[in-house]
């Protein structure tokens, strides 16, 4: 299929560049330059991003799926001989700390300053799962301790035991890696509960926190954290719903930003679409308008998504662009679950595990 | 400012690094996502694994994490790393506040750079610096979270309340549609006074009309009034409906008239018999209408979905049914 390099002016003629974006996450799996240093400590998640676009755009069968599964595992803080750092445990975002490589599931070696990340532990788990790996080298126990060290009396999270910022990012995170191992011991959910809801802003929105700003971001992952839970209608009214529903909708300009006043970005056209989505309001949105933005951050030399026209691509924008097409029911995309942040062929996959772990216990 | 505090790195078979064996990243046999490091990062950072490894306390140490920083100021254990050292070397605090100060001038949107400064504010229980740095990096960017949120915790933690309405109402001169100035106005006032006493509420609701009515088509203004008179009520403040009508003309937008609809949704919610209902929703309605064909067409199937839904609350078959066949 021949790629036309369209001009950016003719919104309505941009073609969605498919197999551009595929090479474009192919090449992020392999080597990155040195500008990218900043992306070190979190490199599974841009094997998320990569993985799970590629999952979407239904271009997973080029992946070597066994080595990746090798290297996940290697990411796993798996428990010491006498297991005194399973309040440490969960997956490593990379090898920056040193350990040698070792996919085996334990007893780890000791060492003074290797834990684990909420937001890899999540990635690390979300990865598997999208490679068809069954999660029987996970250590489930070590994880779900590892994450009930990261909650803090407010109900929030840290990212790592040794201690970081705290904010509804990582309620998020915890809530994925509860969801995906089914069971939700390694959270006390009343106190996350009762986070988000402070975090709720005099405009509806929700913010990182108690009193501040409210922003896309953070009411997605309040909002998909609740219905991860089940809990989205028992925690608010019909009332507070449709104020929040309000606040989300008016985040659309053409694509969405995530702050009022503030210019769109491209990744809100799913962090504020998916909460839509998850409110039941996404229909009533304006899919031209988003489509049209979306495409126009579309980069057609190299492929991927950047925030806005005319920057650079980045893994994170490519990804979060596609998921907003996908959301929007784009041709040859796979739908994405609005709340897990997988495909719909991922949480199959991940369904049946539990039925099987399920079955299990008798 | 950076540059004071860098320690050139020299090769690493210097004396002063011979004892240290370093310790290479090891990704195994198929690498993903992998960085191309020059030899300098690759050097630093096999060194720093070296230390970390043997957990040694030193101002050599100390002085590679900077060098670390420099290179890669996301990774979250130099950080940590740093702190650990500070401590148990006992440095002087004081440096290290001019020390982040710096980085964040460079960095001002990464999070490790707040956190630890963050830490160092609560090692030396001294906020006295917080409120003007913070202003400083807003004067950059006067929306930036990370700088909101330091202050928020800066002003809550040591009760610095003092002076910061003001502060909010210089920014909101500079540019009323800055969100982040209303959500801290917000936060200030909820925390401090409240809007219990009405002499408050009528103030925060005259000067926030005053601003509508500078910059009609704002959001955050127009959020802020429904935000302060939702808790109460927005049919329970007197005249109110009079004045958001009476800036109709001049003063349209899709929030004023949103702002309409949800006081005429309240009003039919709450129904205190003050009102006919039917005369109510019906107002709703054509403003849903309005909205939707005219004032706020992108959302337009949303108020098509909200006067569906009020419609299916609150009529009680007086209204006029649409054009459909008869049931």
């Amino acid at each position: 299929m021949a790629e036309e390099v369209t001009s950016v002016d003719d919104f309505d003629q941009i073609d969605f560049l498919r197999d551009r974006h595929i090479r474009f996450f192919q090449r992020c799996l392999q080597v990155l330059p040195e500008r990218y240093s900043s992306y070190e400590t979190s490199r599974l998640t841009i094997v998320f991003f990569a993985l799970s676009g590629l999952d979407v755009l239904d271009a997973l069968d080029a992946v070597d799926k066994p080595s990746l599964v090798e290297w996940i595992y290697s990411l796993q803080v798996v428990p010491t001989e006498d297991e005194s750092n399973l309040w440490r445990c969960g997956f490593r975002g990379s090898s920056h700390i040193g350990v040698p490589y070792n996919t085996s599931t334990g007893p780890g070696s000791p060492h003074p300053y290797d834990s684990g990340h909420v937001a890899m532990t999540y990635t690390g788990l979300a990865c598997l799962i999208i490679l068809g790996d069954d999660l029987s080298r996970v250590n489930k126990k070590a994880c779900l301790a590892g994450l009930k060290s990261l909650q803090l009396e407010d109900g929030s999270f840290y990212a790592v035991p040794e201690g970081s910022e705290n904010d509804m990012r990582f309620v998020y995170c915890a809530a994925c890696v509860c969801y995906m191992l089914d069971d939700w011991s390694g959270i006390d959910c009343k106190k996350a509960v009762d986070y988000i809801r402070r975090s709720m802003s005099y405009d509806s929105g929700i913010g990182q926190g108690a009193g501040l700003e409210s922003h896309g971001g953070s009411t997605f992952c309040a909002i998909a954290t609740l219905c991860l839970m089940g809990k989205l209608e028992e925690m608010f009214s019909e009332r507070e719903l449709n104020r929040i529903r309000r606040w989300c909708i008016l985040r659309q300009q053409d694509g969405f930003h995530g702050r009022p006043n503030k210019p769109v970005d491209t990744c809100y056209s799913f962090w504020v679409g998916a909460t839509l989505e998850l409110l039941d309001v996404f229909q009533y949105t304006n899919f031209e308008k988003n489509r049209n933005y979306i495409l126009s951050t579309q980069d057609s030399l190299v492929g991927g998504f950047a925030k806005w026209p005319d920057s650079h691509p980045d893994p994170l924008h490519t990804y979060f662009g596609i998921c907003g097409l996908s959301l929007m029911g784009e041709a040859g995309l796979r739908r994405v679950h609005p709340a897990l942040n997988v495909s719909d062929r991922a949480l199959q996959c991940l369904q049946q595990l539990h039925q099987t772990w399920r079955e299990g216990c008798t | 400012q950076i540059d004071d505090f860098n320690l050139m790195w020299d090769s690493p078979d210097r004396k002063e690094w011979a004892d240290l064996e370093p310790v290479p990243q090891d990704d195994g046999p198929n690498p993903v996502v992998k960085i191309a490091y020059s030899e300098r990062f690759r050097d630093v950072y096999d060194y720093f694994r070296a230390l970390l490894k043997h957990d040694e306390k030193s101002e050599r140490a100390l002085a590679l994490t900077a060098e670390a920083i420099e290179l890669n100021a996301a990774n979250y254990t130099v950080w940590h790393y740093r702190r650990v050292l500070l401590q148990a070397l006992e440095k002087d605090l004081r440096v290290e506040m001019k020390y982040i100060t710096a980085i964040i001038e460079d960095q001002p949107k990464n999070y490790q750079v707040w956190h630890h400064r963050r830490m160092v504010v609560e090692w030396l229980s001294d906020p006295s610096e917080e409120l003007q740095f913070t202003a400083e990096i807003l004067s950059q960017d006067a929306k930036n979270y990370h700088a909101w949120q330091h202050r928020q915790w800066v002003i809550q933690e040591y009760k610095l309340w003092a002076g910061e309405l003001e502060y909010v109402e210089e920014l909101l001169e500079e540019d009323v549609r800055n969100n982040s100035a209303w959500n801290q106005r917000h936060f200030v006032i909820s925390r401090t006074t409240t809007y219990s006493p009405p002499e408050v509420l009528e103030r925060e609701v005259q000067y926030t009309i005053r601003q509508i009515k500078k910059a009609p088509h704002n959001e955050s203004a127009w959020n802020y009034l429904k935000g302060i008179l939702q808790p109460t009520g927005l049919s329970s403040y007197a005249g109110l409906l009079e004045q958001v009508e009476g800036l109709q003309g001049s003063c349209c937008s899709p929030y004023l008239l949103g702002f309409l609809v949800d006081y005429y949704e309240e009003a039919l919610e709450t129904n205190g018999g003050k009102y006919n209902l039917t005369e109510t929703l019906n107002k709703a309605l054509g403003l849903c209408d309005l909205l939707a064909q005219d004032q706020d067409t992108i959302r337009r199937e949303y108020w098509r979905y909200v006067a569906r839904t009020l419609q299916s609350q609150y009529d009680s078959g007086e209204t006029s049914p649409p054009l459909t066949e008869q049931q």
